[in-house]
Parts: C-alpha cells; sequence; structure tokens
C-alpha cells in the first residue's frame, strides 16, 4: 500500500505546475523524490526483504514447530497406540484370566460335585452296609443319643427304630425291650466286648460296646448286637452228644474194668502167668479208653460252662508225692528216673482237688509219654509268700515241643507232630483241660521246651492263705 | 439196684463172698418192691436206671412212712460223675457217691465194709 501512495503523487503535480521549471523543478524534485522514493524503496524493500525473512524465519520456526508437533502426535498416537494395544492386551489377559478361572471355578464345582456324589454313594453305601449288617448296631452319639439303628436291631429287640431314634439313654433303659441290654453293659455303656446275653430261649445275643474315636476324639458309640443263638444251640448239641456218648461208652468200659480186676484179683480162681500179664495189658488199654472219654466229658463240661469247682484245703506235695508213686511202676519199664526235688513243705492250697489232681497226673504223664529210655524227669514245687502263689514244675530231657507248634499246645484235640509219632495214643485234650482247671484256679500254666532237648511244664495256683 | 447185669453179678458174688447177703434190683420199681421186703442195712444204687432212676427212689425212700427206709444207709455207683449230681445226692443224704469207671469191685467192697465199721483186712461175717 505505502508503494500506491510514492506513486502517484509526482504525477498529480506534473499535471498541474509550470512546463520548464516548473517541470525541472518538478522533475529534480520528481528525481530527488524518486531518489528519495527509491531509497525509500529499497529500505522498505529492504525492510520487506527483513520482513520477508522474518516471515520465513517465522515459517521456519512454524515448520519446526509444526514438526515437533508432528513428533510429538506421532509420539502421543503412538503412545496412545501403545496404551490401546496395552489395554487390548489387558483385557486380553484379563479375559483369559477370568476364564481361567471360570474354568478352574467350574472345574472345582465339578470337582465338589463329584466329591459330593462320591459322598453321597460313601453315605449311601455305608447306611447300606448299616441297613444289611447281619449284626443288629445301634450308633449313639457322644451324648449317648441314640442316632441310628439298623433293621436288624429292630428285629432282634422287637422294636421301632422311629420310635428310639433321638432318645438318651435314661430313657432308653426304660423301654422293656432295651433294659436287659442296658443292665448287660452298663448304662454308661463302657466299651465292652462279646458279652452274652439270654433275651429268652430262642434268642442269646452277644453284645459289643465300641467307642468311635476319629483323631483321639470320641465320637460316639456303636452297640453291635449278634446273634449267637444257632451257635449256641449247636454248641450245646455238641456238647450233649459227646456228653451222652462219653456216657454210654463208660457203661461198657466199666463193666470190662470190672471184670478184669476181678479176673486179676483171683475172683475165679488162679491164672497163669501168661494169662495174668494179658490181662493186665487188656485192663491198661481199658484204663486208657476210660480216661479218653474223661477227657471227653470233661471237654464238653468245660465248653458248657459247667465245670464246676469244689474247692477244698489239702496238701498239694502230698498229691504229687502220690501221682508220682502211681507212675514210678510205669517209667521202671522205660528205664526212666524221676525225683521229686525243691519242695518246700508244706504246701497246702484251698483249691479243686480233683482238678488239680487231673492237672499234675496229666504233667507227669505227659513228661512220662514223651521221655526217652534212661530218661530223667524233675518235679518240683516252690512257694512265694509274697505273691501267695505256689509254682509247679516238671521237667523232662524228652523229645520236647517243635517251635513253630509251641502256640497250638494248649488248644484243644492238638497233638505236636512228634508227639504223635511218639505215642499213638491221646486225645489232645489234656493241655486244653489243664489250662482251663489251672485258669480258673487263677492261676497261670506255660512250658519252656527246645525240639529234642526236653521240655518243663510250669503252673501255679494261689497258696491257701490263712 | 443197677441196670447193667455184668456189674450186678459181680458185685453180688463179691459181696456174698464176703458174708454179705444180697438182693438184686434191675430197676428202681423191683428195687423199691425189695426195700420193702427184705428191709436191707444198706442199699447200693445206681443213678441211671431203667422204669425208675436212683434219684427217684432216692426221693421216694426220704417221703417214706416206713422210717425205717429212711434210715437206711445208701451209697450211690453211678457211671456219671458230673459234680451236679453229686452235690444232689450228698444233699438227699446218701453215705457215699462212687463213680463206676473209678473203682473196681474190691474198692466197692470197701466202701461197704467201712459202713458197717468193718476193717477190710480182716474176713467177717455178717
Amino acid at each position: 500500500m505505502p508503494e500506491e501512495t510514492i506513486l502517484e503523487k509526482p504525477e498529480r503535480k506534473v499535471n498541474n505546475g509550470s512546463p520548464d521549471l516548473a517541470l525541472l523543478e518538478e522533475m529534480s524534485r520528481t528525481s530527488k523524490l524518486l531518489v528519495r522514493r527509491d531509497l525509500e524503496l529499497r529500505r522498505v524493500n529492504e525492510e520487506l526483504d527483513e520482513k520477508i525473512k522474518l516471515l520465513e524465519n517465522d515459517e521456519i520456526r512454524l515448520k519446526e514447530m509444526n514438526d515437533i508437533l508432528e513428533i510429538r502426535l506421532k509420539a502421543r498416537t503412538r503412545q496412545l497406540t501403545e496404551t490401546v494395544n496395552d489395554l487390548d492386551r489387558q483385557v486380553k489377559e484379563r479375559t483369559e484370566k477370568i476364564e481361567a478361572s471360570r474354568k478352574a471355578l467350574s472345574s472345582a464345582l465339578d470337582d465338589l460335585k463329584r466329591e459330593k456324589t462320591a459322598a453321597d454313594e460313601e453315605r449311601e453305601k455305608t447306611l447300606a452296609i448299616i441297613s444289611n449288617f447281619s449284626d443288629g448296631l445301634l450308633v449313639f452319639d457322644n451324648q449317648d443319643v441314640l442316632g441310628l439303628i439298623n433293621p436288624e436291631a429292630e428285629r432282634l429287640l422287637h422294636i421301632q427304630g422311629i420310635d428310639m431314634v433321638g432318645r438318651a439313654v435314661p430313657f432308653l433303659a426304660q423301654v422293656p425291650e432295651l433294659c436287659a441290654i442296658f443292665t448287660t453293659i452298663g448304662a454308661d455303656m463302657p466299651e465292652v466286648s462279646r458279652k452274652e446275653l439270654e433275651l429268652n430261649a430262642n434268642l442269646v445275643l452277644e453284645i459289643s460296646v465300641v467307642i468311635i474315636r476319629r483323631g483321639g476324639q470320641q465320637q460316639g458309640k456303636f452297640v453291635i448286637l449278634h446273634n449267637i443263638t444257632r451257635e449256641k444251640t449247636i454248641e450245646k448239641l455238641k456238647s450233649e452228644f459227646v456228653s451222652i456218648a462219653a456216657n454210654q461208652l463208660r457203661t461198657p468200659l466199666t463193666s470190662i474194668k470190672w471184670i478184669l480186676t476181678s479176673l486179676l484179683g483171683g475172683d475165679f480162681g488162679e491164672l497163669n502167668p501168661e494169662q495174668k500179664d494179658y490181662l493186665a495189658k487188656t485192663n491198661q488199654s481199658n484204663e486208657r479208653m476210660i480216661r479218653l472219654v474223661d477227657d471227653l466229658l470233661n471237654l464238653s463240661r468245660i465248653e458248657e460252662g459247667r465245670y464246676i469247682q469244689k474247692k477244698e484245703r489239702f496238701s498239694l506235695e502230698e498229691l504229687i508225692d502220690k501221682n508220682i508213686e502211681n507212675i514210678r511202676f510205669k517209667l521202671k519199664n522205660k528205664r526212666v528216673d524221676i525225683s521229686f526235688e525243691d519242695v518246700q513243705r508244706p504246701v497246702e492250697v484251698l483249691a479243686d482237688k480233683e482238678k488239680i489232681n487231673l492237672v499234675v497226673q496229666n504233667l507227669i504223664e505227659n513228661a512220662a509219654n514223651y521221655s526217652r529210655e534212661d530218661g530223667r524227669i524233675v518235679v518240683g514245687l516252690s512257694k512265694d509268700e509274697e505273691k501267695g502263689e505256689t509254682t509247679f514244675r516238671v521237667q523232662d530231657n524228652g523229645i520236647g515241643i517243635p517251635e513253630d507248634q509251641k502256640d497250638r499246645i494248649f488248644t484243644k484235640f492238638f497233638r505236636a507232630q512228634n508227639a504223635l509219632r511218639a505215642q499213638t495214643v491221646g486225645s489232645g485234650l489234656g493241655l486244653f483241660i489243664n489250662k482251663n482247671i489251672v485258669e480258673s484256679h487263677g492261676g497261670r500254666i506255660w512250658f519252656e521246651s527246645e525240639l529234642d532237648k526236653g521240655t518243663t511244664f510250669f503252673f501255679t495256683i494261689p497258696l491257701n492263705k490263712p | 439196684m443197677e441196670d447193667e447185669e455184668v456189674l450186678a453179678e459181680l458185685l453180688q458174688r463179691k459181696l456174698i463172698e464176703r458174708g454179705y447177703e444180697v438182693t438184686v434190683a434191675p430197676n428202681g420199681v423191683r428195687g423199691m418192691d425189695n426195700l420193702r421186703e427184705t428191709k436191707p442195712d444198706l442199699v447200693l444204687l445206681d443213678i441211671i436206671m431203667p422204669e425208675k432212676g436212683g434219684f427217684e427212689v432216692m426221693e421216694e425212700m426220704n417221703k417214706s412212712e416206713e422210717t425205717n427206709m429212711q434210715k437206711v444207709p445208701v451209697i450211690i455207683i453211678s457211671n456219671s460223675g458230673q459234680p451236679v449230681e453229686i452235690d444232689r445226692a450228698l444233699a438227699m443224704g446218701v453215705r457215699d457217691y462212687l463213680i463206676k469207671a473209678k473203682f473196681d469191685p474190691a474198692e466197692v467192697i470197701e466202701k461197704v465194709d467201712k459202713q458197717f465199721g468193718i476193717d477190710s483186712a480182716q474176713n467177717v461175717k455178717s
């Protein structure tokens, strides 16, 4: 715009002045003006240039700014992209995690379901076992409250479980059908094993109380009712059979014994030595038969629980003396020596004399039967006043008891292999009966033995204290 | 009273030899008849017999009106040696209880002699 102003002014002056001087003047003025103008223009130009430069600079600066901005933008964009990506990734990760958790949760749920099913099955099984258990079962909790009763128990006791479950012992003990049970085991239900209860002629129960413990903690109690009526009946029949058979066997054996002893005693005339010898042997065999039958009878009495004791005071050493005398003759033939040593006389006991005699006789006879020729039997009797008991022992140097058969020695009808070889006769009942007799007197019976070296049997019975 | 013929015969023979008068019955019924007729000084009695057993005989004797019969001493000679039976017999007042298989006839005679206060070593007449 300034350019326009400068250029227009001179033209108008030219048109309005005198031509020569004025013109010259005009021209000079004009030229001066022109020069000035030129100068001015130059300055303006310079200014412009500068301005341009400035503008250019500005432009550069702008450009630079732009560049910076762009860089920043790009960076920002990148950052944003990264952030977005990051978020994306995070979202993805989270989603995966959630998915995994969901899966885990669902599988945990599945596990739980499976476990629950398994537990349910287990519970069903347990219940089925309890329900179908052949024994009657009553399950009590820690407060002695009846939690469960199985059908067999209901059947055995003629009660309805539904009336009883949830009730505690004091109430149950009043129920007529249950009262006998609590009388047998005790109302506080301590742990008991196989107590017999004859509810009536047709029902004999064996009652056990088992305390349920888990991790040392008492959880409750089981009362188990085992029906042993059948076993009892069979046992009784068996015992009766043995008893009848033995009694029937005894009659003819007695007749034989009486005839033989009469013959041997010369009641029917003198016998020649050969006849006497054979009759004596026959008599010995018969006596053995009588002993066997007696053993069988004793066994049936023990099993029937009828092995009643008749206690009396007597001298144990005298009883042993007699038994040793009785066997001496038999031992002489076998050339076995017998002696009675270390006796602390007198040894008086209060016991069933007949049965203790049976034990002593049996142990000494065993020692004799399982001794070899030229053997030696030592009988001993000691007493321990402090313990209040006397110990009988009989030691032989006979065939001994094989190691693997030692724990069966006291079972009925058992005979060790080497004993069978040495002596075919023997019921295998002697030691079983001995054990019963000794233990029913509150004593103990045991042995020490080495195969082929010999055996020592011991038994103790309480001393008769004045 | 003894149902086992051999035993009865053997015992009778030995007792007679020893000088006793003996009547034998094979069961309790016949035995009770003999008791009333002969009024013996001692009864040897078996437990298990047909018709009437030893315990029934003893019950009848104890219940009897005839005082003599209540006083007749009884020795049981039985096959069975069950403690319950021995206790029952002793409670009924028997003098002795002999288990057949554990005695021979000579020992039975000893027990009989003892009832009459006789030492078996000597020969005696009744």
